[in-house]
C-alpha cells in the first residue's frame, strides 16, 4: 500500500481489514489490532467471531464471487469477549488486469446506536402498555372528531372505534355534543373538563368524568386531542343515595315543623281546657296530640326507608283499585292542563303482592312525567295521557303513555340516571331514578319507549307474588 | 272596647286551623278558616277579614297564588298578611315570584311562637 494511503488506512475510525480468497486477514488497521489483537495468518471468522468455520452469509465471499459491494449487520466478539454490533461493508480490490485479488472489509461500531434503538423500543412499549392498561377510557380524536386511536378499556366497553365519531360511539347520538370539550381544546389548546353519562356497547349507562388535552406536533400545532374519561358511576351512586337522603330529610323536616305546630296546638288546647275547666277542649287537644304523635311515628319509619335499602312492605292489593285511586288523584291536574286523560283497566287484572304506598308514588311520578311531556309540547293541538293495566298469570303490567314531546335516544338512555332531567329548570333528576328503584325493589322491570315529538310509553311489570328473593306472601282467604 | 277583629286563618292542616283559631279566639279575636287559596278568596270576598295568616304549601290554590290575587284587588290589598310556613324555601320562592305586589306584613316559621304571632296580629290590627 502506498504511504499516504497506508496512513489513512491506519487512522480510520472503523475496523479495516483486507482478506485474501481464503478469507485470511492479510492486513488490518490500528483500531482493529487494538480491539481484536493478533491476526496474522488467521481467518477472518476466527478473529472476528471466534469461530472455526466460515460464516453462513459471508459478504467478503460474495464480493469475491460477484465483484460487487455488499453490506451486512454482524456481531463481532472482541479480545475481551465483548459482543460488538457492527455494520460491515466489503469492497473488491483489483489488480491491473482487473482481477479481484483481495477484499477490503470495513466495519463500523453501531453498538451505541443499537442500544439507543433498544431503549427507544422499550420506552415505546412501556408507554403503549401504559396507554393500553390505564384504568380509564382514552381516545385520540382528529379535528372532525373521528377516533383515530383508543385504549383497551375503551375498546372493550365501547367496541370498535374505526370509522366512528366520538359522539356516535360514546353517546349514541347523530350530532355532535354542544358544547364539545374536544372542539374547545382544538380551539384554545387548553385542558377542558366535563361530566357525561355515556352508553357502553351493551347498553350500560356509565357516568364519566372527561378531560381533554391537546397533542401537538414538532411545530406546536394541535394535530389531535386526547379525551380521557374516568368511570365515576360508583361515586355517583353513592352521591345519589346521599341526595335521596338529603331530599327526604328536607321534606321530613318540613313535615316535622308542621307536626310540631299541630302538637303545640294540641298541648295548647289541653292546657287552656284544663284552665277553663273545659272538658271538651281537653279531649279535642288530647286527640290532636295522639294523632300527631302517630304521624311522627310514620314519618320516622319513612326516614328509615330511605336511610337504608328498605324491603318493600308487601301486602296483597287489588291492582285495579290501586290504579283507579291514582287515576282519580291525577284527573284534576290533567283537566287543569286540558289533557285528555283516559284509563283502560282490565277488570281481571287481579291482586298483587306489593308496597301500596311505593307503587302509588311510582304511578303518580310516571303520570306527572306524562302530563309534563304534554304540557311542554306546543306542536300538537290535542294531548292524551292513557293509563293501562293488564293482568298476566305471573305478573301485572301498568302502562303510562302520552303523545307529548317525546325523547331522543340520548334522553331515553339517560332517563333513569340520577340528576338527569330533560325538564329545563323544572326537574330534580330524581323522579325516574326513584321509580326505577321502587320497581327493582319489587323484583320487577321498567321499559321506556319514546320517540321525539311523538310521545312516550313507560311499561312497569311487577311480579304478582312480589320479589322472587322474598318468601311468598300468604294470600288472604 | 271596639268590635272584635276578624282574622282569616289559611292552612291545609286541620289541626293548625284548630290551634290558631282557639288561640286567637282566647285572645279576643273572631276567626275565619280556609283550607286552601280558593276557599280563602271566598272568605275574603264575603267576610272581609282584618288580617290573614297564610300557609304557603297547600294543594289546589297555593298561598302564593292567593296572595298575588288578593293583593291585586284594590279593596283587599290593605289587608295585612302574616305568612306562616314550614320551610324557608317557601319564602324564597314567594319572594322570587311576586311581581309588583307589596311584601307581606309578617313572616313566621313553624312551629309558631305564641307570643310572636299574637304580637304581630295585635300590631297589624290595632
Amino acid at each position: 500500500m502506498e504511504q499516504p494511503y497506508k496512513h489513512y488506512f491506519e487512522v480510520m475510525p472503523a475496523y479495516l481489514t483486507i482478506l485474501d480468497r481464503d478469507l485470511r486477514i492479510i492486513e488490518a488497521n490500528r483500531r482493529f489490532r487494538k480491539d481484536f489483537g493478533d491476526y496474522e495468518g488467521r481467518y477472518c471468522y476466527e478473529v472476528n467471531r471466534h469461530r472455526a468455520e466460515r460464516c453462513e452469509h459471508c459478504p467478503a465471499e460474495r464480493t469475491f464471487r460477484d465483484g460487487q459491494r455488499h453490506g451486512i449487520e454482524e456481531q463481532f466478539k472482541n479480545l475481551s469477549g465483548q459482543e460488538v454490533s457492527l455494520i460491515v461493508y466489503t469492497t473488491p480490490i483489483r489488480n491491473e488486469a482487473g482481477e479481484i485479488t483481495a477484499v477490503m472489509k470495513m466495519a463500523t461500531d453501531i453498538t451505541e446506536i443499537k442500544l439507543l434503538q433498544n431503549q427507544l423500543r422499550e420506552s415505546r412499549e412501556r408507554y403503549r402498555q401504559l396507554f393500553e392498561e390505564v384504568p380509564c377510557y382514552i381516545s385520540i380524536q382528529d379535528r372532525d372528531l373521528w377516533i383515530i386511536e383508543a385504549n383497551r378499556r375503551f375498546r372493550e366497553d365501547f367496541g370498535d372505534f374505526l370509522g366512528r365519531k366520538c359522539y356516535q360511539l360514546y353517546m349514541h347520538r347523530s350530532e355532535e355534543c354542544s358544547p364539545c370539550a374536544v372542539k374547545q381544546t382544538f380551539q384554545d389548546g387548553q385542558v377542558h373538563q366535563t361530566e357525561e353519562v355515556v352508553t357502553s356497547k351493551n347498553g350500560k349507562q356509565v357516568d364519566v368524568l372527561v378531560y381533554t388535552a391537546p397533542i401537538r406536533d414538532a411545530e406546536g400545532q394541535i394535530k389531535s386531542v386526547m379525551e380521557m374519561g374516568t368511570n365515576i358511576t360508583q361515586i355517583r351512586q353513592l352521591q345519589s343515595q346521599l341526595t335521596d337522603l338529603g331530599l327526604v330529610i328536607s321534606s321530613i323536616s318540613h313535615g316535622i315543623k308542621g307536626l310540631l305546630t299541630s302538637l303545640d296546638g294540641g298541648i295548647y288546647l289541653v292546657n287552656s281546657g284544663l284552665e277553663k275547666n273545659n272538658r271538651e277542649r281537653v279531649k279535642q287537644g288530647w286527640q290532636m296530640v295522639e294523632r300527631n304523635v302517630a304521624r311522627i311515628k310514620t314519618m320516622v319509619l319513612d326516614l328509615l326507608y330511605y336511610a337504608k335499602d328498605r324491603e318493600p312492605n308487601l301486602e296483597w292489593i287489588p291492582a285495579q283499585s290501586l290504579a283507579e285511586e291514582v287515576f282519580g288523584l291525577m284527573r284534576g291536574k290533567a283537566q287543569e292542563l286540558g289533557i285528555d286523560f283516559q284509563c283502560h283497566f282490565e277488570p281481571s287484572a287481579g291482586d298483587l303482592a306489593a308496597d301500596a304506598k311505593a307503587i302509588r308514588s311510582l304511578l303518580v311520578n310516571l303520570i306527572e312525567n306524562a302530563l309534563d311531556a304534554c304540557r311542554v309540547d306546543k306542536k300538537k293541538r290535542v294531548h292524551q295521557v292513557r293509563i293501562g293495566l293488564k293482568g298476566y298469570p305471573e305478573y301485572v303490567e301498568f302502562e303510562v303513555s302520552d303523545n307529548g314531546i317525546g325523547m331522543d335516544q340520548e334522553t331515553r338512555e339517560r332517563a333513569f340516571s340520577l340528576f338527569f332531567s330533560s325538564k329545563v329548570g323544572d326537574g330534580t333528576g330524581l323522579g325516574l331514578f326513584i321509580s326505577n328503584k321502587i320497581v327493582q325493589a319489587h323484583g320487577g322491570g321498567i321499559r321506556l319507549e319514546s320517540e321525539l315529538n311523538k310521545g312516550t310509553r313507560v311499561t312497569v311489570r311487577l311480579p304478582r307474588k312480589g320479589p322472587a328473593s322474598r318468601p311468598a306472601l300468604p294470600k288472604p282467604l | 272596647m271596639g268590635s272584635r277583629k276578624r282574622i282569616l286563618i289559611v292552612d291545609d292542616e286541620q289541626d293548625v286551623l284548630t290551634y290558631l283559631s282557639t288561640l286567637l279566639q282566647d285572645h279576643g279575636y273572631d276567626t275565619l278558616l280556609a283550607k286552601d287559596g280558593e276557599e280563602a278568596l271566598r272568605q275574603v270576598e264575603f267576610n272581609l277579614p282584618d288580617l290573614v295568616t297564610l300557609d304557603i304549601s297547600m294543594p289546589e290554590k297555593s298561598g302564593i297564588k292567593f296572595y298575588r290575587e288578593m293583593k291585586a284587588i284594590d279593596r283587599w290589598k290593605q289587608i295585612p298578611v302574616i305568612i306562616v310556613t314550614g320551610i324557608s324555601e317557601d319564602f324564597k320562592k314567594f319572594i322570587s315570584t311576586r311581581h309588583r305586589v307589596p311584601p307581606p306584613e309578617g313572616y313566621l316559621t313553624k312551629p309558631i311562637n305564641q307570643e310572636e304571632i299574637l304580637g304581630l296580629v295585635k300590631k297589624f290590627t290595632s
